[in-house]
């Protein structure tokens, strides 16, 4: 049956599979895992990750071989007619015990490995860094808490000594933090050369924070305060994606990093330490208006409604701060792009977004119940308009590098 | 203990005094015969065995297809042919039907009708237990079901249901509440079936089968049972719990209230790692069996294959925590876990050797089943490879919840469980159903399904090193995840082809098996009891119980080594074989009330979620039928000493008839 040949010849897919991974295989994928870009998840990646892989390709390729081989050596068509019988073997003590401890050997060896990457993801030198708030310098061991929501990621910097993990961890409430020096949603802004310590933490459902470039991934579980750590070496802009199944927009919720050298890092911290810009134009003013009697029920801008602001009706009780919106690549969760290719602003996409956000990312709102995801808010075109005007116009637009990273196509 | 009618009985024509006292009612057993309320009746292992596999079989069409929906969702960026909400009900219930409505009872279907004939029994210890297993089994998988007509969907929250997005406040339909008493109903059939069989092998065993005589099948199975036993109450604690927490307002998973998000993880991944081995060991034991029929040589080290496999029984349930290296469980537990985990692929590999060490030297005749069995054996080497590489808790990190995870999971799964398990169907057709299944259908059959298996899931492996994540109903354009999604998608159809191929063959080998030879009672030369009588199995199984004198006991009674260790024929399979003609064997009756039993208890369930009133009726339906299975003669008086076969012809006609009190 030729058939049979050829599909004899295609099941050898999985041993060229093998081969396709152990060599690299993946090019421009932007979450790549065997393509670290920092010091953390390089280490993970050549303790860690290949060792292990090697030892796993030798055996697969040892047995593999074996087997081939006795099927080619041993085939018969048919025991018609055939009365002879081969060596009846029943076993082999010393072979089996031979190849029992070969397997403890190789495993030992794995433990090895296992024991010896271990420490790269977790453990955590202390580090210090300057920072100038409000001219004043601080240093800086750099923390930043990470909260989970359905469906986009909060980042809560301080530059004090306002959060403490043990302390969290004692009596902590991802919902009631204390209020932080830099609130941001989506795009996560690190200075590089630096260990970011991060503590992870969810507001609603579990969620799991991942930048492949940068270490592997830490579950935000509700009620735990996790650390973890990332950390780039050049200024860059490395993607991530929540990978524990959080409900109905899960494969919508996504994540970015932006590292920056430390001056940059500097000014971005200086420009979004500020409160929002007052707006001076007749439409932003318009939409300011919108804003103060729609979204401010669930968005926070610093210096419009947070000394007013109690708690959203999502069942995070958060919903992203829109303090610098404009400052930020992207929205709604790291799924959009703030700005196009050429840096002007993403009218049709943010535009859609107020429109009909269930149409474009999957939400439940039902009257009655709490949240989950942005609701649709009936606007009307005008009134669509107006915000378009004034939330562009919070923060200053991101260099131009950052917004041509940002596109993915 | 039954209750019985005293007075005299009008005597119905051709009836003596048989009838003189009669169980009264309801109470009285009926008899075996073959019409189709017989099947609903029935206590023999046999026939509960081929309910459960092809029940089995058809959730593995319901499976297959929220299978294909899953790739056609996937097959290319922004796929829109399920959506968010629909795409999370059908990869839930796709995993949950594969799991407990495919793989378990079809590998339950093995172990109810091998068992007993592999240690040449004629039942299992309690046959109308054993019925009630397969019946509360079908009702708790229509009861799963019924959460797409009356639930408001499927369950939406993935087979692992991880608190707290299991809640009613993030999973609002009745979907989890189908999906946690769904399972406990499906707990408590495995519970009953692995205490039934248990007993089975250790106290039905023939004259003379010790247990390091057992086949290597019964073995595995017997395994199995012991983790289901211990694994099943887990689950089945953290179910009631999340019940509760759903439907009467407890608070044991609200982080809120103080709980910790871990617990539900903590438990169910004490259940859900065994669950593993309660797949895969199934279809470790039927290719121990396969593989040295067809390659002329006895299983090589029997010894360390059932010690392997009990290593891996017990080394099972110390690996949980690697489903959680990255939830936040502290550098301990997670070195602890790694550890634990690296060292139970030694067993593993063990087996693997072993079955190689078999076939080495050996006459390999590639039969369909043999060729399912030896790509069984590959696959799984895959799948176990692959999961020694994220055994390393740190690469674990970047490996865990991507389509890397999918892919092993797959290949131990599929390419373990259920390439094994087809192997077994092909093997063990002739016996069960007295025919082959065809070999030419049946070689498209494995070169399709084995192609679109690996192209299906190959490239998965691909997909999750690539960084893309699981569960995810889309995906975004430019993150290089295009081309291997249709690979996949375009191997599932593949798959979905070769299962088809399967269903053909079942029909058309039925149809031409009248114009070819039968397979008589040993057609592949092999070397077990149930190879010893008449295919297929006369429902006495045993003309007479055997007594057995080593392992292969029937291939004993065939064949010799001489003095210089070749193997002689002793015995023709003609001579040697059981005719199945025996008579006035003593078989234990059928019972209705193991249906009943199982009736009331989806009852329950809705009335749980909907109203109270029904759960009182389900309950009430299920202590009454419980305690009219009390009152039910031991035996039916009749059926003792006659051959049931001969009681057919008369009795065939309506069991209610029977139980007028006449």
């Amino acid at each position: 049956m030729r058939f049979a040949t050829l599909a004899r010849a295609l099941s050898w897919t999985p041993a060229l599979l093998v081969v396709a991974i152990a060599t690299g295989c993946a090019s421009d994928a932007e979450l790549d895992t065997f393509a670290p870009q920092g010091p953390i998840a390089r280490e993970l990646h050549s303790r860690g990750v290949l060792p292990v892989f090697w030892i796993a390709a030798v055996v697969f390729v040892g047995i593999t071989v074996a087997m081939v081989w006795l099927i080619w050596r041993h085939r018969v068509s048919s025991y018609e007619g055939d009365d002879e019988w081969p060596a009846q073997t029943h076993g082999h003590v010393p072979l089996e015990v031979g190849w029992t401890v070969g397997f403890l050997v190789t495993m030992a060896a794995v433990a090895v490995i296992m024991v010896l990457s271990l420490p790269t993801v977790d453990a955590t030198e202390v580090n210090k860094m300057k920072v100038d708030i409000d001219d004043r310098s601080v240093e800086w061991e750099p923390t930043v808490v990470v909260v989970g929501n359905q469906w986009w990621w909060e980042f809560r910097y301080y530059f004090g000594d306002q959060v403490d993990l043990a302390d969290l961890r004692a009596h902590g409430d991802a919902k009631t933090l204390p209020p932080a020096d830099i609130v941001t949603s989506g795009q996560m802004m690190i200075p590089t050369g630096e260990e970011i310590e991060l503590i992870i933490t969810s507001r609603d459902v579990i969620h799991s924070f991942w930048i492949p470039a940068l270490n592997g991934k830490r579950d935000a579980v509700p009620n735990r305060f996790s650390p973890w750590k990332i950390e780039a070496s050049d200024p860059g802009f490395y993607f991530g994606q929540c990978t524990e199944f959080c409900g109905l927009s899960h494969s919508r919720m996504r994540m970015q990093v932006v590292a920056l050298s430390p001056p940059d890092f500097q000014s971005w911290v200086d420009s979004t330490t500020q409160d929002a810009v007052e707006p001076t134009d007749p439409a932003a003013l318009a939409g300011l208006e919108v804003f103060s009697g729609i979204c401010t029920s669930c968005h926070v801008i610093e210096g419009v409604n947070d000394d007013v602001f109690e708690r959203a009706d999502q069942a995070s009780g958060a919903a992203p701060n829109l303090t610098h919106f404009a400052n930020r690549s992207t929205f709604a969760g790291a799924i959009f792009n703030t700005y196009n290719a050429d840096g002007s602003l993403n009218r049709i996409q943010l535009e859609a977004w107020l429109r009909n956000p269930g149409d474009l990312k999957a939400n439940y709102t039902v009257p009655g119940e709490q949240y989950r995801g942005m609701p649709d808010l009936d606007l009307s075109e005008q009134q669509i308009d107006d915000l378009v005007a004034y939330l562009s116009g919070l923060g200053a637009r991101p260099a131009d590098w950052i917004i041509e990273a940002t596109q993915v196509e | 203990m039954a209750i019985t009618e005293k007075t005299p009985l009008e005597l119905g024509p051709g009836d003596t005094a048989r009838y003189a006292e009669r169980p009264l009612g309801v109470f009285t057993r009926p008899q075996e015969g073959r019409g189709w309320r017989d099947w609903l009746s029935t206590v023999d292992h046999k026939r509960i065995g081929i309910l459960y596999g092809a029940s089995a079989m058809f959730f593995f069409l319901v499976g297959g297809v929220e299978a294909l929906l899953i790739r056609l969702q996937l097959a290319a960026p922004e796929g829109s042919v399920l959506g968010a909400d629909v795409y999370n009900q059908v990869y839930t219930m796709h995993g949950v039907t594969m799991v407990f409505l495919f793989i378990m009872p079809l590998a339950a279907a093995f172990a109810n009708y091998f068992i007993p004939l592999q240690i040449g029994a004629r039942d299992v210890a309690f046959p109308r237990l054993n019925a009630l297993s397969y019946w509360i089994w079908l009702s708790g998988a229509i009861f799963l079901n019924t959460s797409w007509i009356v639930g408001g969907g499927g369950a939406d929250c993935g087979w692992f249901c991880y608190s707290t997005n299991s809640g009613v406040a993030f999973s609002p339909s009745h979907g989890v509440d189908f999906y946690a008493i769904g399972l406990q109903i499906l707990g408590i059939a495995s519970l009953v079936s692995s205490v039934n069989l248990i007993v089975t092998c250790l106290n039905m065993r023939a004259p003379g089968m010790t247990l390091m005589r057992m086949p290597v099948l019964t073995w595995m199975l017997l395994i199995t049972q012991f983790l289901l036993l211990f694994a099943l109450p887990v689950i089945t604690v953290a179910l009631f719990l999340l019940m509760f927490d759903r439907l009467f307002d407890a608070q044991f998973f609200n982080p809120d209230a103080g709980a910790d998000p871990l617990l539900w993880q903590h438990l169910f991944w004490i259940f859900g790692h065994p669950e593993v081995y309660i797949i895969i060991l199934p279809a470790f034991g039927v290719v121990s069996e396969i593989i040295p029929t067809f390659s002329r040589k006895p299983l090589f080290g029997y010894e360390f294959m059932v010690f392997s496999g009990i290593a891996i029984g017990f080394m099972g349930w110390g690996v949980w925590a690697h489903h959680m290296f990255v939830s936040g469980i502290g550098p301990i537990s997670v070195a602890a876990f790694s550890l634990s985990t690296m060292f139970i692929a030694v067993p593993t590999g063990v087996k693997v050797l072993n079955w190689l060490a078999t076939m080495w030297g050996g006459k390999l005749r590639f039969t369909v089943a043999m060729k399912f069995a030896v790509a069984t054996v590959a696959m799984f080497t895959i799948g176990g490879l692959s999961g020694v590489t994220h055994s390393v808790a740190p690469a674990d990190t970047q490996q865990t919840d991507t389509y890397y995870i999918v892919a092993h999971f797959h290949y131990v799964i599929f390419g373990g469980g259920v390439l094994g398990l087809f192997a077994g169907l092909y093997f063990w057709w002739p016996k069960v159903w007295g025919h082959f299944l065809n070999e030419r259908l049946g070689n498209w059959n494995f070169w399709i399904m084995l192609v679109g298996f690996n192209l299906t899931f190959g490239p998965m492996h691909i997909l999750g090193l690539q960084g893309m994540s699981r569960r995810i109903d889309t995906y975004a354009r430019g993150y290089g995840f295009e081309f291997w999604n249709m690979a996949a998608t375009v191997g599932s159809l593949l798959i979905a082809v070769s299962v088809l191929i399967f269903m053909w063959n079942v029909v058309k080998s039925k149809r031409d098996a009248p114009h070819l030879p039968p397979p008589g009672p040993d057609p592949w030369d092999a070397r077990s009891l149930e190879w010893s009588i008449p295919s297929p199995v006369p429902t006495h199984n045993f003309d007479t119980v055997p007594q057995v004198h080593g392992r292969d006991e029937w291939w004993h009674t065939k064949y010799a080594e001489n003095d210089e260790g070749q193997v002689v024929r002793v015995a023709t399979t003609e001579e040697a074989a059981q005719t199945g003609e025996a008579t006035g064997v003593h078989l234990p009756s059928p019972s209705f009330w193991p249906l009943a039993v199982a009736v009331g208890l989806p009852l329950i369930g809705y009335g749980l979620i909907f109203n109270l009133w029904l759960a009182l009726v389900g309950a009430l339906l299920t202590i009454a039928s419980l305690y009219s299975w009390a009152m039910e003669p031991v035996d039916d008086p009749d059926a003792a000493h006659d051959h049931h076969e001969e009681h057919h012809e008369d009795d065939d006609a309506d069991p209610d008839e029977e139980s007028d009190p006449r």
